[in-house]
């Protein structure tokens, strides 16, 4: 899981334009970066570190040449370190490669290479690569023919770019790991996401798997895997690069925790009309209502998934949520009629999208919920729904978990089966257009940062939430853990007493989500009561209907709505509480250790 | 002279227009169906502005979460007063943003482009200051000026004396020299005013300060009630965003109005909006983005602010409300003129049916008596009569 970048045409600043692209591909992996120039020969510089520790060098060296390639690196072939650090070149440094994605067979290659007495600098996977086209250049292929015999040895998954010492051409493939070109009037960019070259140019060509692209000073070209010349389409994006921006924040987290309302808007408009009581999404016009439904989703976005089935099992249709990781090769049965959701933030998740193709392979309709139009999700299902939270930057989700538990509300509301009473699709409209004033509501009166000097120094924190809340107690904690680096568990409620109820103690708080005053609510209120016997201090997370406040040590209050948008309005409190705690402890909220935003990785 | 860079200055509350501003500045307040801020930045951009900065203070999510970094292509950057020492002190924050000439600009009050157009021509390299002076019969509600040509001779704050004609319209070009003068200026009670500073320049030297004679757009909104008469202002003038959709009657596509209801120009509906059948909308009056008006409403000469509901048959004139505001169904907000009492002033004769702040429900069938005040987060228990403020935070039953 990398970034890459490329670019051609920008003359003197074609550094710069190599940094600044790397510097918005940093939440791709923050280990390590380089940047390689071509001119006559090629210069290289590279550096363990965070992009600063790149740019304090470049400062030092002379570089020079208008056709450059970047890379941002989180390791996955070696540690981090100077040398494992990309662009990799051959022995004579005529080749650089930067590489995203992991090639499966390296070690034959390598060991094939090193026979032929090639010497390897590195422990990654992806130095084959410009040895692999030296070895082709040396028995006088042309630099085009070396760049596509060299790809034609590997497996895996890959997004690689490479200049050659002499050739003005950047040459790229795709197979696997996200790859987007950017075409402006006199230069012209690859990245592995749209951001990196936002600055200079909205015209964007998704390229896709197999396909071959060439950038040089006076044009582009894009062949397919069999090296004909193809005409892809241009497509327009719509975020500004400002969007990007931290806009006075601390942290591009806390941004997009106070971006949430405008999130939901965004997510909602057109999509629900209170006067008609109808919910309407353009892009699913031609989908029909499945005898099923499977999702498919990691992380944060399980937890989504975990929420969709019991929205869908309240409108009896089964549906069952799965870890993509493990679908893949634990094959689920799948039944005639069942549509596979894969939910991803990023759309190029490389678990779910193995998940999805899985399940695509095995003959189901396919729909992604995703917040990336082009992405490599929405492209290769069958549907796409778009959760238009705009750019999210921090590696921990907080946004997008937000719209796609909005999403998932439209979907299952499109999947309905029809002769559905219209009074409680009304009630629900209105509760989601009440949404966004909530969530502002939650932002302005949220007592998440005194809480947190409260619960500081506590050993281990515990989240526990029953029905739609149970969800949302895994993803607190996730969070939680995510950026504090501190324990923590979620649970279901009544799970407590079957074992986690030992791990309880004075010095545990748990955070218990109950809202309404209904048997959930009941029950969960007798979990307090058990944590509340062990001492535990206790943050009820509620809207004041169960008067949960006797029993719990702190409160935190969510306005009163419907039961199924309470569950986004807990989870905003919940990310404040992660957010602050992790602040006071001094972490590295928007890029915490060992993660990265998207896992283009298996 | 060729002006690049604005500091909009938007961290102080905005103290007389509570109980609104609980939640957000008074820029960020809505002028009809948009924040005030936004028409001084459109003022700004169109006047060929492309470096803005916003000195941000009191409740700054609210104005950096609405803007993000950039305001129709041109970014934005925050600087941050922690505590709100003055216009002077607010300004100084700004400071290591700027190095050339540049402008300066209330981000409460709302001006046009050709006021700052004017400011921006008039200024030359002698000048230290350049004011827009707009003439008023309520110059001595503002900072009047007198003038001597085109030179200012004389600032000072809401003066006693009413023969003044002549205000400060709070747009300013100043030269970077302009900070020092700052700093050199001595604190007023711990604060720092732009027009301490001003005036201290005035004394010494009568020639380095510049006024233009500004005409135009120049509202300010200095009570709740101001609000009302700003946003009649602007959708008399079509001064709104939302496209045109019958003469006088502004509606966003993304709005959804039932062909049973009527709509009065000049009205406005914001994105999102639902307007159920049988409601009645307007006159002079604006939605925000996400309002439900409810079927058989009648709202008339009012500001409804984004996501608030007002129930079905229920009658609101004259009214401002904050965001997220339910109105029950059959209420009435009779409107009209009235004595409004603020903090403990009372002030005569002002159009207001009443306002009621952010997240406050008025349960139905509640009567609310013209030129009340209800605070923010009030329950309102349905049937009450309300003919009096109401505090913040307060549950009412009758």
């Amino acid at each position: 899981m990398c970034g890459i970048i490329g670019c051609v045409g920008r003359g003197d600043r074609t550094v710069e334009t190599l940094l600044s692209g790397l510097s918005t591909l940093e939440y791709r992996g923050y280990d390590s970066a380089g940047i390689a120039l071509a001119n006559g020969s090629i210069d290289v510089v590279k550096k363990q570190g965070e992009l600063d520790a790149l740019e304090q060098v470049v400062d030092t060296t002379t570089l020079s040449g208008s056709v450059g390639i970047g890379h941002t690196r989180w390791s996955t072939h070696g540690p981090p370190s100077d040398r494992n650090a990309h662009p990799h070149t051959d022995t004579e440094g005529n080749v650089a490669v930067v590489h995203n994605g992991i090639i499966e067979n390296y070690q034959e290659l390598r060991d094939e290479l090193e026979r032929e007495g090639v010497v390897f600098t590195s422990d990654t996977d992806s130095e084959v690569v410009p040895h692999l086209m030296a070895r082709s250049l040396h028995e006088g292929a042309s630099p085009r023919d070396a760049f596509r015999d060299a790809i034609s040895q590997l497996e895996g998954s890959y997004a690689i770019a490479a200049v050659v010492a002499g050739a003005d051409t950047i040459f790229a493939v795709r197979q696997d790991s996200p790859l987007v070109l950017g075409i402006d009037d006199d230069a012209y960019y690859l990245a592995s996401d749209v951001p990196a070259f936002l600055e200079y140019t909205r015209d964007v060509v998704y390229l896709e798997d197999g396909q071959f692209a060439e950038l040089r000073a006076d044009g582009w070209t894009v062949f397919d895997h069999e090296g004909t010349e193809t005409t892809p389409t241009v497509d327009t994006v719509e975020w500004s690069a400002e969007q990007t921006g931290k806009s006075g924040y601390d942290h591009f987290m806390l941004k997009e925790i106070n971006e949430q309302p405008t999130a939901l808007r965004q997510c909602l408009s057109g999509r629900v009309d209170e006067v008609s009581g109808g919910v309407t999404v353009d892009e699913l016009d031609d989908l029909d209502t499945p005898s099923a439904v499977q999702f498919v989703a990691c992380g944060t976005s399980y937890h989504a998934a975990l929420y969709a089935t019991t929205l869908l099992h309240e409108v009896g249709i089964p549906a069952n949520a799965y870890l993509a990781s493990e679908y893949a090769t634990t094959h689920p049965p799948l039944p005639n009629d069942t549509l596979v959701v894969g939910i991803t933030q990023s759309g190029e998740t490389a678990d779910t999208l193995s998940a999805l193709r899985n399940a695509e392979s095995r003959g189901a309709e396919t729909l992604a919920l995703t917040n990336v139009v082009g992405s490599s999700a929405a492209r290769e299902c069958d549907h796409a729904l778009y959760l238009r939270a705009g750019p999210e930057i921090g590696v921990a989700a907080t946004k997008t978990f937000s719209s796609q538990l909005v999403g998932v509300n439209l979907l299952v509301e499109r999947l309905r089966p029809s002769g559905s009473p219209t009074g409680e699709l009304r009630s629900l409209i209105a509760g989601l257009r009440d949404l966004p004033g909530h969530v502002q509501q939650v932002l302005d009166d949220s007592t998440a940062l005194e809480l947190v000097d409260e619960l500081f120094g506590a050993e281990a924190f515990f989240f526990i939430g029953r029905g739609l809340h149970y969800p949302v107690a895994l993803e607190g904690a996730l969070k939680f853990k995510e950026i504090t680096y501190e324990h923590a568990e979620g649970f279901a409620a009544g799970e407590l007493k079957h074992g986690p109820l030992a791990l309880v103690t004075e010095n545990t708080p748990v955070f218990a989500i109950v809202t309404g005053d209904d048997e959930e609510a009941r029950k969960t209120l007798g979990n307090i009561k058990e944590v509340e016997a062990r001492d535990a201090p206790v943050v009820a997370v509620t809207d004041g209907k169960a008067e949960v406040e006797r029993y719990a040590d702190y409160v935190l209050e969510i306005p009163e709505t419907h039961e199924r948008t309470s569950p986004v309005l807990a989870n905003v409190q919940l990310q404040l509480v992660a957010y602050h705690m992790a602040a006071r402890l001094g972490r590295s909220i928007d890029k915490p250790r060992n993660l990265a935003k998207s896992v283009t990785v298996e | 002279m060729t002006i690049s860079s604005a500091v909009v200055l938007a961290a102080g509350e905005g103290t007389r227009l509570r109980p609104l501003t609980r939640h957000r500045p008074k820029p960020m307040l809505p002028a009809a169906n948009r924040p005030i801020l936004e028409y001084v930045l459109d003022a700004l951009v169109d006047a060929g502005i492309d470096d803005l900065h916003i000195v941000v203070g009191y409740k700054r999510d609210r104005v950096q979460n609405h803007f993000g970094a950039s305001y129709r292509g041109q970014a934005i950057t925050y600087h941050h007063q922690t505590k709100q020492l003055g216009s002077g002190h607010a300004l100084l924050q700004a400071e290591a943003g700027l190095d050339s000439d540049f402008l300066v600009v209330n981000g409460d009050q709302i001006v046009h482009q050709e006021m700052v157009r004017a400011v921006i021509e008039a200024h030359t390299v002698k000048d230290v200051a350049t004011l827009a002076i707009v003439e008023s019969d309520q110059a001595s509600s503002y900072g009047a000026v007198r003038m001597d040509g085109d030179r200012v001779t004389e600032i000072v704050e809401k003066p006693i004396d009413d023969t003044y004609r002549l205000l400060n319209a709070g747009v300013y070009a100043f030269a970077p020299s302009f900070f020092s003068e700052i700093e050199q200026t001595p604190r007023q009670h711990g604060e720092l005013a732009l027009t301490d500073t001003l005036g201290t320049l005035i004394h010494e030297d009568q020639q380095c300060v510049r006024g233009v004679r500004a005409t135009g757009v120049w509202w300010d909104a200095t009570y709740p009630w101001d609000l009302l008469s700003v946003a009649r202002a602007l959708v008399t003038r079509g001064l709104v965003s939302e496209p045109e959709t019958d003469d006088g009657v502004y509606v966003s596509p993304s709005a959804s109005v039932h062909d049973d209801a009527t709509l009065e120009a000049p009205v406005v509906v914001g994105p999102d909006c639902a307007v159920g059948p049988q409601a009645v909308v307007g006159p002079y009056t604006a939605l925000g983005r996400n309002v439900t008006i409810n079927a058989g409403a009648v709202v008339d000469g009012s500001t409804i602010d984004a996501d608030s509901r007002v129930g079905q048959n229920a009658t609101v004139r004259d009214c401002v409300t904050g965001e997220s505001v339910r109105i029950g169904a059959g209420t009435v907000v009779s409107g009209g003129v009235a004595d409004v009492r603020v903090g403990t002033d009372v002030h005569e004769h002002c159009r207001l049916g009443g306002v009621v702040a952010d997240r406050s429900e008025i349960g139905g069938g509640s009567t609310i008596a013209p030129g009340t005040l209800v605070g923010s987060n009030v329950t309102v228990e349905a049937g009450t009569v309300l003919s009096r403020n109401v505090d913040d935070d307060v549950e009412v039953v009758n």
